[in-house]
């Protein structure tokens, strides 16, 4: 029998009142592993992170974190489970310090660890360790996007949940970011990333899967990240 | 000139004394404002139970005394939440608040009945009452009970602060009424910040039950009614959005009235109410936010 | 205006209801009698609530403002001139000297506390959610302190007698219609559903040129007309009055009816009135002498307001949107339910 998945959506179908925002979604993500979730605005993308988190409903299906059913927790709860999300728009408290930012996000962290517990925020984005007693309102964008994944991260988390989190950022900030992923997996975490930034996200995850209209269309593998004309006729296909 | 004239230092340590007062209230309902969105209209009942405990335990040594009635309200406050505040938090404000009303009503409804079992109403707490002796100070009679009440006030006020910006439990729920879905997302329980409001709106509800039966010992079912409906008044001329603009609200509401009582001529104090409230309804034109909600985003942080 | 048969049942629904309970006010003994006549007149002052708090969706602690008004206003000049020189001594010789009948006196509370209600309107409308809530407090705070120590005007702080007692079965029932059919016409017109519109979405509500102040300052003028016409009801009801009784409770009573019965409908407003009313009535006979409803209801001394309270507490957290969860009465369950209540509903098919 194959171990189980750090996370496992099972013909997933969330609803708003009488539509239904997502059909029928399975997926997958292993351990160490990150998967990308593309598609147009209005896919269902963000609705799908949000129902792993327990912050919506899902109305028929099963969402699993090692294999446990996550059904009817409060988002409180999951977060203290190990699943974190990087809300899209940051979600920053602009009045506190950076450094507070960063310990509100050890309320979801679990027993058993040593040592700063900010250090996987300092470590990955040093700029935070220099900024710490800074209100968080005054770093520029791309800062802010560090602190809500340092913040995220603090809890130590075994599944990252990022919402578009190159939006609205300077190219090089997105080159930061994408940067940070990759070292975000080396250390054993896994991550679930929904993006408009289809090329990158194609290139950088195992698998990427197409969402269109609340329904998985294809999923995409690194080899295809060159392929434009695939990844548009993907979107396209509806 | 007339105006300050008539103002002298016993009027000004009066003013303090019931500005930290109401200072104290406007804490303890804004912090509860703050995590759940809600306007306590029953809160003067938790201070009407505090005295009533103090009354009924007046043979009881001081401290068994005042530590009955902490006891007595934080309970009560613990009860409240768990009843009312808890099944009401998805409620929209207009329910919250007439639910506050009726919990308010049925508080003072049981005291009533409570009270009237020896046959008479009202009921008398004086362990507390030497403080309201006068003391003199260059040649100025104030009462004792304004120091300590001042005191009272800035030692928790400053001990609250202390806990808001250097504890865990203090950063949650500054969070949390800044932004509670994201607190909750991030892992902060809500039932832990929101029961940590609630203790510490009681505890500051039980030293006003100690200071108000300082100064008015006779304890009856609308104690502290009066003062909490001005106090709420205050909170939201100050800035209800955040704690410190709501406190000075409160300290402001209290000190003012006391220093208009006292400039008003002697047969024009009966319009003394008039004249408080339509200096709200002004203050409130001009700054629809609060009196002290200066900056950018006023209703940002709300703590 | 259109009035098609589901808006006509809207309108039926609780004026049918309030003449059955005129009905049996007058079947009922002389010392039950007062209870239907004080439901009806809340009904009067919750509807005039309902106008300007319901529709507009601002809260206002102020409406027992202009019932006060209407009360003084009617009970002042209906006390009859003879009697006025012993009873009103210290009131301006205009106000002592002239006297006027039941009607024109209902006419000039309504008047009043419109004319009220404009003034005071016109600063305040601009102020919405707690600091709305607030001022129009601290305008009840200021109604109630001028009338309790201006004894030119009233009887100052002692209670304004021989005020005659013709609110009877009739004029309850009348009365309660009238502020019935008035807040149903204006819900049912274009400016109500404006306002109601500009309730559930003020920014698409102003950026469709509605004007909200102005919108709001005819509800609440509108509703300040009503709650002095319910004012002078209640004078007349009760023979004698002081500043007291249309003050602090009064207001935290009337809005807990309209709560109870459901904020947003006109229907909520009546059932809530009626409800609470009528669960107070039969908490004060079970207090006096007891009950008989299947089992003698029988309570101890001084709990009336207890269970009273309670009940309405438990109602609002087990109901929150109230009883009849803020709907208009249908006579039949239409699947379709349109998002403003008063908006007029396609009969179905």
């Amino acid at each position: 029998m194959p171990e189980a998945a750090a996370l496992e959506l099972d013909e997933v179908e969330v609803r708003y009142g009488s539509v239904s925002a997502v059909r029928n979604l399975s997926l997958r993500v292993g351990k160490a592993e990150i998967v990308g979730l593309i598609g147009p605005n209005g896919a269902g993308k963000s609705t799908t992170l949000h129902a792993v988190m327990g912050l919506l409903p899902a109305h028929r299906g099963e969402i699993r974190l090692h294999g446990q059913p996550l059904r009817r927790r409060s988002a409180e709860s999951i977060a203290r489970a190990g699943i974190a999300l990087v809300p899209e728009g940051r979600r920053i408290f602009g009045d506190f310090t950076v450094e507070e930012n960063l310990r509100l996000g050890l309320a979801a962290r679990r027993k058993g660890y040593m040592g700063d517990p900010l250090a996987p925020a300092f470590e990955l984005f040093p700029v935070l360790r220099e900024f710490r007693r800074r209100p968080a309102g005054a770093l520029s964008g791309g800062q802010q996007q560090q602190l809500a994944i340092g913040r995220a991260l603090v809890s130590r988390p075994d599944i990252l949940l990022l919402d578009e989190p190159s939006l609205g950022l300077a190219p090089l900030a997105v080159d930061g970011i994408f940067k940070a992923f990759t070292e975000i997996r080396e250390v054993g975490t896994t991550i679930l990333l929904v993006e408009q930034r289809a090329q990158r996200t194609v290139a950088l995850a195992s698998r990427t899967h197409v969402l269109v209209g609340g329904e998985l269309r294809m999923t995409l593998g690194p080899a295809d990240a060159e392929d434009t004309e695939k990844i548009i006729a993907a979107y396209l296909a509806s | 000139m007339s105006v300050l004239a008539s103002i002298d230092l016993n009027t000004l340590g009066d003013a303090f004394g019931l500005g930290a007062i109401y200072a104290l209230m406007a804490v303890g309902i804004g912090l509860v404002f703050g995590v759940l969105r809600l306007v306590n209209f029953a809160y003067g009942q938790l201070i009407m139970a505090g005295a009533y405990t103090l009354a009924y335990t007046t043979s009881w040594p001081v401290t068994a005394s005042i530590v009955a009635c902490f006891a007595v309200v934080v309970a009560l406050s613990l009860a409240m939440d768990r009843l009312v505040f808890r099944p009401l938090r998805s409620s929209s404000p207009a329910v919250m608040l007439v639910t506050t009303f009726a919990v308010s009503f049925l508080l003072q409804a049981v005291a009533l009945i409570i009270d009237l079992r020896d046959g008479t109403l009202g009921e008398v707490a004086s362990a507390v009452a030497p403080l309201n002796q006068a003391i003199t100070v260059g040649g100025v009679d104030i009462r004792k009970v304004t120091f300590v009440a001042v005191g009272v006030a800035l030692g928790a006020l400053v001990a609250l602060a202390l806990v808001l910006a250097r504890t865990t439990i203090g950063l949650h729920t500054r969070a949390a009424a800044s932004d509670f879905r994201t607190a909750r997302l991030l892992g902060v329980r809500a039932n832990r910040v929101i029961g940590f409001a609630v203790v510490v709106s009681g505890l500051l509800a039980g030293a006003v039950a100690v200071l108000l039966t300082v100064q008015n010992p006779f304890v009856q079912p609308a104690f502290a009614l009066e003062d909490t409906i001005v106090v709420l008044v205050g909170v939201v001329v100050g800035g209800i959005d955040r704690l410190w603009t709501a406190t000075l609200g409160g300290f402001a509401i209290g000190f003012v009235s006391v220093l208009v009582n006292a400039a008003l001529p002697t047969d024009q104090t009966i319009f003394l109410p008039s004249v408080v409230y339509a200096l709200v309804i002004v203050v409130l034109l001009l700054r629809p936010a609060g009196l002290f909600a200066w900056g950018r985003r006023a209703a940002m942080e709300r703590v | 205006m259109r009035l098609p048969f589901d808006a006509l049942t809207e309108l039926l629904g609780p004026a049918l209801l309030v003449i059955l309970v005129g009905a049996l006010a007058t079947t009922a003994s002389a010392s039950n009698e007062g209870y239907f006549l004080n439901a009806l007149v809340s009904v009067s002052v919750v509807v005039a609530i309902y106008v300007f708090v319901g529709i507009s969706g601002v809260l206002s602690f102020g409406q027992i403002s202009f019932v006060a008004v209407g009360a003084f206003a009617a009970g002042v000049m209906s006390v009859p001139v003879e009697s006025k020189k012993g009873v009103l001594t210290s009131i301006f010789p205009f106000l002592r000297d002239h006297s006027v009948g039941n009607v024109p006196s209902l006419l000039l509370a309504a008047a009043l506390g419109g004319a009220f209600a404009f003034l005071v309107g016109m600063p305040l409308m601009r102020l919405s959610g707690l600091a709305a809530g607030i001022a129009t407090f601290a305008v009840l705070e200021i109604t109630h302190n001028v009338l309790r120590e201006w004894d030119k005007i009233g009887p100052g702080a002692t209670t304004l007698a021989l005020v005659p007692e013709t609110t009877g079965a009739l004029q309850a029932t009348l009365g309660a219609l009238v502020a019935i059919v008035v807040a149903f016409l204006y819900q049912r017109s274009r400016r109500g559903r404006l306002l109601r519109a500009s309730r559930e979405d003020p920014a698409v509500a102003r950026s469709v040129g509605v004007n909200i102040h102005l919108e709001r300052l005819l509800a609440f003028t509108l509703s300040g007309a009503l709650a002095g016409f319910a004012g002078g009801l209640y004078v007349h009801l009760l023979g004698s009055i002081t500043t007291e009784q249309v003050y602090l409770e009064l207001t935290f009573l009337t809005l807990a009816m309209l709560v109870i019965g459901g904020l947003t409908s006109l229907w909520g407003a009546v059932i809530g009135a009626l409800a609470v009313s009528g669960l107070d009535s039969f908490l004060s006979r079970a207090e006096q002498s007891g009950v008989h409803v299947v089992y003698t209801f029988n309570l101890w001394e001084g709990t009336r307001l207890v269970f009273l309270a309670a009940i309405m507490a438990l109602v609002l957290i087990v109901r929150p949107s109230g009883l009849t969860g803020g709907r208009e009465f249908r006579l039949r369950r239409i699947p379709w339910r349109g998002r403003w209540a008063g908006a007029s509903p396609k009969p179905p098919g």
